[in-house]
């Protein structure tokens, strides 16, 4: 019988954190997300299909633990799938690289901060270098929806940074 | 191809992942489409924004340990894995003999090991210098303690922002940053002192985009400029020390 080996998994545990410190709202949040992800993943690693994508299977893991604490902290709201309509309005102001290069960290920080999480998280996972397909089977959706989210997103985040710099 | 279309593909094609076929209809489409064209850069210069400066947070040491304790060295058992080729068989290979050699065995935790180094590093320093290093008198502000650092440094820290009334430039220093000289700025916010170390970059892994993480109570923020490599560290809560980051990135001449 084979295994996954310690060094395999945790040699995921910054990118993990990386993405779960994007979904929580601070880091001690994130990390006792993180340290649930792995606990259910040594729970269930007899499910791991070997030859499949650990790190896939892993964010899938973190994401669903995100989405359950978050369901335990707020019973009464259903559905944690907002439909595609609800990012907001979304300017058509462009980006120009004089206005990127004027950009610190706290700009980018704050546009992804105000997305919603559906989306944020579609970003995240893309800028992770996820295609569209294995997106898709972290969130539980259709490759349809993470490609209507990611444009939706980005075409939010194009506008909000457009916003802070000035045009070209 | 529709503009519809071609909007469609552009991430993908960024991100090289269209087939051939699309990429030249594609291609052919942003020849003669001045809107398309427009929002295909605007769609770089974001993925550049994201890529280049969206901060990273690695997995702090205390997680990382809690995390070993939790996944067992005798590891979690799969089903039986059958390797598909010869080339995945060696792969598994080169994989043992990396963690019999005691490696982490990826490029992804040497590069984190490599950062916690110069974190750590950076905090090291920081508390040499809170502990009473000698600063560099500061009366006339940055245009005087730059040229304190002749023939102190080999090179000339790049380092435009003089300080403001939020946070105050008390003084320069020299320290050894492991293996060579670096150019200390010390701020102050409120009653924390901010240190930023700034030194030549060759051999050293410092992130492209501002890259904070917490060590031993500080935060550390390392990025990377004009050749040069950047560690801001501070006991001050890490909003305030981005907030300093930006200023000292954006400062103009």
């Amino acid at each position: 019988m084979a295994h996954i080996d310690a060094s395999e998994v945790l040699a995921h545990a910054d990118g993990l954190y990386n993405f779960a410190r994007w979904l929580c709202a601070d880091a001690a949040e994130a990390e006792d997300l993180v340290q649930e992800t792995y606990a259910r993943a040594l729970a269930s690693a007899h499910q791991f299909q070997p030859g499949t994508s650990l790190r896939a299977w892993l964010f899938r893991i973190l994401r669903n633990a995100f989405l359950d604490r978050r369901r335990r902290a707020a019973p009464t709201i259903s559905g944690e799938e907002p439909s595609d309509d609800v990012l907001g309005d979304v300017s058509t102001d462009e980006l120009g690289q004089e206005q990127v290069r004027r950009l610190v960290a706290a700009d980018v920080a704050a546009a992804v901060h105000d997305l919603r999480e559906p989306f944020r998280t579609v970003v995240l996972l893309d800028m992770e270098g996820f295609t569209d397909a294995e997106s898709a089977n972290i969130l539980g959706c259709s490759e349809g929806t993470v490609k209507s989210r990611l444009s939706r997103a980005r075409a939010r985040l194009r506008s909000q940074l457009a916003a802070y710099g000035p045009r070209p | 191809m529709t503009c519809d279309t071609a909007r469609g593909l552009i991430l993908d094609a960024i991100r090289g992942r269209l087939p051939d076929a699309s990429a030249r209809e594609l291609r052919q489409h942003l020849e003669t489409c001045a809107a398309c064209r427009a929002f295909e850069a605007s769609e770089r210069a974001l993925s550049e924004a994201l890529d280049t400066k969206l901060p990273q947070y690695a997995a702090p040491l205390a997680l990382k340990r809690r995390l070993q304790g939790i996944w067992p060295h005798a590891a979690a058992p799969v089903r039986a894995r059958r390797w598909s080729s010869p080339l995945a068989r060696m792969a598994a290979v080169a994989a043992a003999v990396a963690v019999v050699a005691g490696g982490a065995g990826s490029v992804l935790a040497t590069r984190s090991a490599e950062r916690e180094r110069l974190a750590g590093e950076s905090v090291n320093d920081h508390l040499r210098l809170l502990a009473g290093a000698p600063l560099a008198t500061v009366t006339g502000g940055l245009h005087e303690v730059k040229p304190w650092f002749g023939g102190k440094l080999d090179f000339a820290p790049s380092l435009r922002f003089a300080g403001d009334e939020d946070f105050p430039l008390l003084g320069g220093a020299v320290e050894r940053f492991l293996d060579r000289p670096a150019a200390v700025f010390v701020f102050q916010r409120r009653l924390h002192k901010v240190s930023l170390f700034v030194m030549s970059l060759p051999g050293l892994d410092f992130p492209l985009r501002p890259t904070s993480r917490p060590v031993r109570g500080f935060n550390v923020v390392l990025w990377q400029a004009n050749d040069q490599g950047y560690a801001l560290v501070s006991d001050l809560n890490l909003d305030e020390l981005l907030q300093l980051q930006k200023r000292i990135a954006t400062a103009g001449p």
